[in-house]
């Protein structure tokens, strides 16, 4: 094992720029899962989706990845409301969201997943964009700029949802939900329309997370299994509902898997996450910045 | 039944079937009987904890696969009769739960849940990176070509679905002793309300761990005969959703709350799966229990045998009656056929001939219609038996049509007797009796409201 201040430097950066990129993929984890308590396991899924709708438009159309991701917006946004719907109908009026929830998330995943197969083969697509093939050196260090870009674009999106969550009714009204209902009710707000708005924010972030994530490695459709232990460790990590906890724990997972690629061999960092999730279940379970 | 009595009928039960194999003797069929009941076993243990307690477990993979590389490891280190490497993969499965469960179900359960995905790609990392088991590349494990079993010769894939067989049989017979045991009602009371059963003084951290130990236990045991089986084992593939969304679509299909549950849903979907594979591709048999998995959760939440016991109790209150056994056979051959057909449509829809095309499009619609009106019958609804006397004539049609279309023995005895139970179905479906059941009176309405 090589120790020098060159590889240590690009370990951390690299870690930092990952840690960034992992926020957006996190953010819609952060808010289902944290917010409104809904175990949506097949978010990594939607991410995949995502990136296969940048890499169809740009390959077809030559459109910039997270342009797609921006146009693709609403369109996700409406199928996070249609399936918020649908879980909200069969599962939590029944109050069945433990076991049959869960269920049914997890078909969506494998479905997605199976259908991917089906229709584009199990290739590793990507896409082609002016900067993804950049990259700037100053002196040790190394900044790929098809690291750089999907992270400062996605300190932008977790910056923007903050101010939104923060400062707007909707986004007061969301975090409401987490804490009580029967007030919201009270309030004249109607509680499962808040929520589906912000299910189907969280499905929205994805059009942008799998557009990051096709600029930053070749996608394929079995990949976002390896998301599921990621996203999930980093949301626990932070804080259950945090979005500030949420940046942080994605730049720690960064970093750590990021050190471990780079010490010990990069066949090793999906056994990263788990463990990082397993600790802090057993040490703290409510995170860094937890409630 | 007592349970003595019971784990007897269930062996005796395995030997039978394995006896009735052996007569008509068919290798094929001892393959894929063999992947059947591996399910069985995989679903009964899943159903230990998902359906008793309520606690989903995603990794049934990561269990499955750690029995299946103990065995790669003993083939290479030392090689092991299979009885002695089962003990040893259920020792090694059971401490994985066992360690998951203590460091995650003190938590809500879905952490559990979580964790037991991440345990899958963690586990899947430390054998890709373990060259001595094969790492990435997978292992060889050449299976002898036959064993001596007290004195006779045994072709070594049937030796091996006879101890699969006798597996399923105790798995399952152990799934009945719970349930009707004081760890059942426990299991029971964490499943309908943790905090309740908590508060009452029910041990439940004890008792999850117990169901994870026991379930984790008998996942490995359904992977340790797998490398011999299958003869070259990869970390991709046996660590693969394929065997979780299966573990949890069985159970889910069939009915968790019962033994029987799990039982029914794994031979039903372990049987289609089979024929998908053979007759269109493996990928559109997992989207088919995907579908499956998502449909049944969203329209029949307690499975099949939720669906017949409802059915039951508002046809005939207290014993079940001719007209209600006669219903529930008659939609069940309707689900049953109706599934079938989607699977044989969807192969014919890659036929290049007009009319094969036509009649896998004939097929899907009846399928639909079939599946369809089987769920209505089930649920009571006004329109189900009208749309089941639709599906059955028309089945006569597309019987007629198969038999004209291609006159083989095997084509007219198979859609011959179709066609007779069609009409014996159609002439049941008229009777007065059964068309009441479906068309209240008032004062009926209102003693069921």
């Amino acid at each position: 094992m090589d120790f020098s201040a060159d590889l240590l430097v690009n370990a951390l950066v690299a870690g930092l720029l990952l840690g960034g990129f992992y926020a957006a993929v996190t953010v819609g984890i952060s808010i289902s899962f944290g917010i409104l308590d809904i175990v949506n396991i097949a978010h990594p899924a939607f991410i995949i989706v995502g990136s296969y709708v940048a890499y169809i438009i740009n390959s077809r159309f030559g459109i910039d990845p997270i342009l797609v991701g921006v146009i693709a917006l609403p369109a996700f946004y409406a199928l996070g409301a249609a399936t918020y719907q649908l879980y909200h109908v069969s599962f939590e009026r029944r109050g069945q969201e433990g076991l049959r929830g869960l269920a049914f998330f997890f078909g969506l995943l494998f479905i997605t997943e199976v259908v991917l197969i089906l229709v584009f083969g199990v290739d590793y697509r990507y896409v082609s964009a002016p900067y993804i093939d950049k990259s700037y050196t100053f002196g040790l260090l190394q900044l790929p700029m098809r690291m750089v870009v999907p992270c400062v674009m996605s300190l932008l999106m977790l910056a923007l949802l903050q101010l939104f969550l923060g400062r707007t009714f909707i986004g007061r009204a969301i975090m409401a939900v987490a804490q009580d209902q029967g007030a919201l009710r009270l309030m004249a707000a109607d509680p499962i329309k808040i929520k589906r708005i912000a299910f189907a924010i969280s499905i929205a972030t994805c059009a942008l997370g799998g557009a990051f994530l096709i600029i930053i490695q070749p996608v394929e459709p079995s990949i976002g299994r390896d998301y599921i232990g990621r996203v999930f460790a980093i949301c626990v990590l932070g804080g259950l509902g945090s979005l500030p906890g949420t940046l942080i724990g994605a730049i720690l997972l960064g970093i750590v898997e990021s050190f471990t690629a780079t010490f010990y061999g990069p066949s090793w960092a999906p056994a990263v996450s788990f463990g990082l999730l397993l600790l802090t279940l057993a040490v703290r379970p409510a995170g860094l910045l937890g409630r | 039944m007592r349970n003595p009595t019971f784990f007897a009928a269930a062996i005796g039960a395995a030997a039978a079937v394995f006896i009735v194999a052996a007569l008509i003797g068919n290798d094929y069929l001892f393959f894929a009987g063999y992947t059947v009941v591996q399910y069985i076993v995989l679903a009964a243990a899943w159903n230990m904890l998902g359906g008793y307690c309520g606690y989903v477990n995603f990794g049934t993979a990561a269990f499955f696969a750690l029995g299946a590389y103990t065995t790669v490891f003993f083939h290479k280190a030392y090689p092991l009769p299979i009885p002695v490497l089962l003990v040893i993969a259920a020792g090694v499965s059971g401490l994985v739960g066992l360690g998951t469960g203590y460091l995650t179900l003190r938590l809500r359960g879905a952490f559990f849940s979580i964790a037991t995905l991440a345990l899958a790609v963690v586990l899947q990392t430390f054998v890709v990176n373990w060259d001595y088991v094969g790492g990435s590349r997978g292992a060889y494990v050449i299976r002898p070509d036959s064993v001596d079993v007290f004195g006779f010769q045994l072709d070594y894939v049937r030796y091996l679905s006879l101890i699969m067989l006798l597996l399923a049989a105790v798995s399952v017979a152990i799934s009945r002793a719970i349930e009707r045991s004081k760890l059942g009602y426990g299991f029971a009371t964490i499943r309908d309300d943790e905090l309740a059963a908590e508060a009452s003084g029910v041990p439940t951290l004890r008792l999850k761990l117990i169901a994870t130990t026991l379930s984790g236990a008998l996942m490995g045991m359904a992977g340790a005969p797998f490398p011999y089986y299958i003869g070259y084992v990869e970390p991709a593939s046996t660590f693969g959703l394929t065997y979780a969304v299966n573990a949890i679509a069985m159970p889910l299909i069939g009915g968790t709350t019962v033994w029987f549950g799990p039982l029914i849903g794994s031979i039903l979907l372990g049987t289609l799966t089979q024929i998908a594979t053979v007759t269109i591709s493996s990928a559109v048999n997992l989207l088919l229990v995907g579908l499956l998995l998502v449909g049944f959760v969203i329209v029949a939440p307690n499975g099949l045998v939720g669906l017949i016991r409802e059915f039951l109790r508002a046809a005939s209150p207290g014993r079940p009656d001719v007209r209600s056994i006669g219903l529930v056979a008659v939609a069940s051959y309707g689900f049953i056929v109706g599934v079938l057909e989607v699977v044989f449509s969807l192969a014919a829809l890659t036929a290049p001939d007009a009319t094969g095309l036509m009649l896998a499009f004939a097929g899907l619609v009846l399928a639909c219609l079939w599946i369809v009106s089987a769920y209505g019958m089930m649920t009571l609804q006004r329109w189900s038996p009208l749309m089941a006397t639709i599906a059955f004539a028309l089945s006569i049609v597309v019987g007629a049509i198969h038999i004209w279309a291609d006159r083989t023995a095997f084509n007219i005895s198979l859609w011959g007797a179709g066609g007779a139970v069609a009409i014996v179905s159609l002439w049941f479906l008229q009777r007065r009796y059964v068309q009441q059941l479906y068309r209240p009176k008032l004062t009926e309405l209102e003693v069921a409201a």
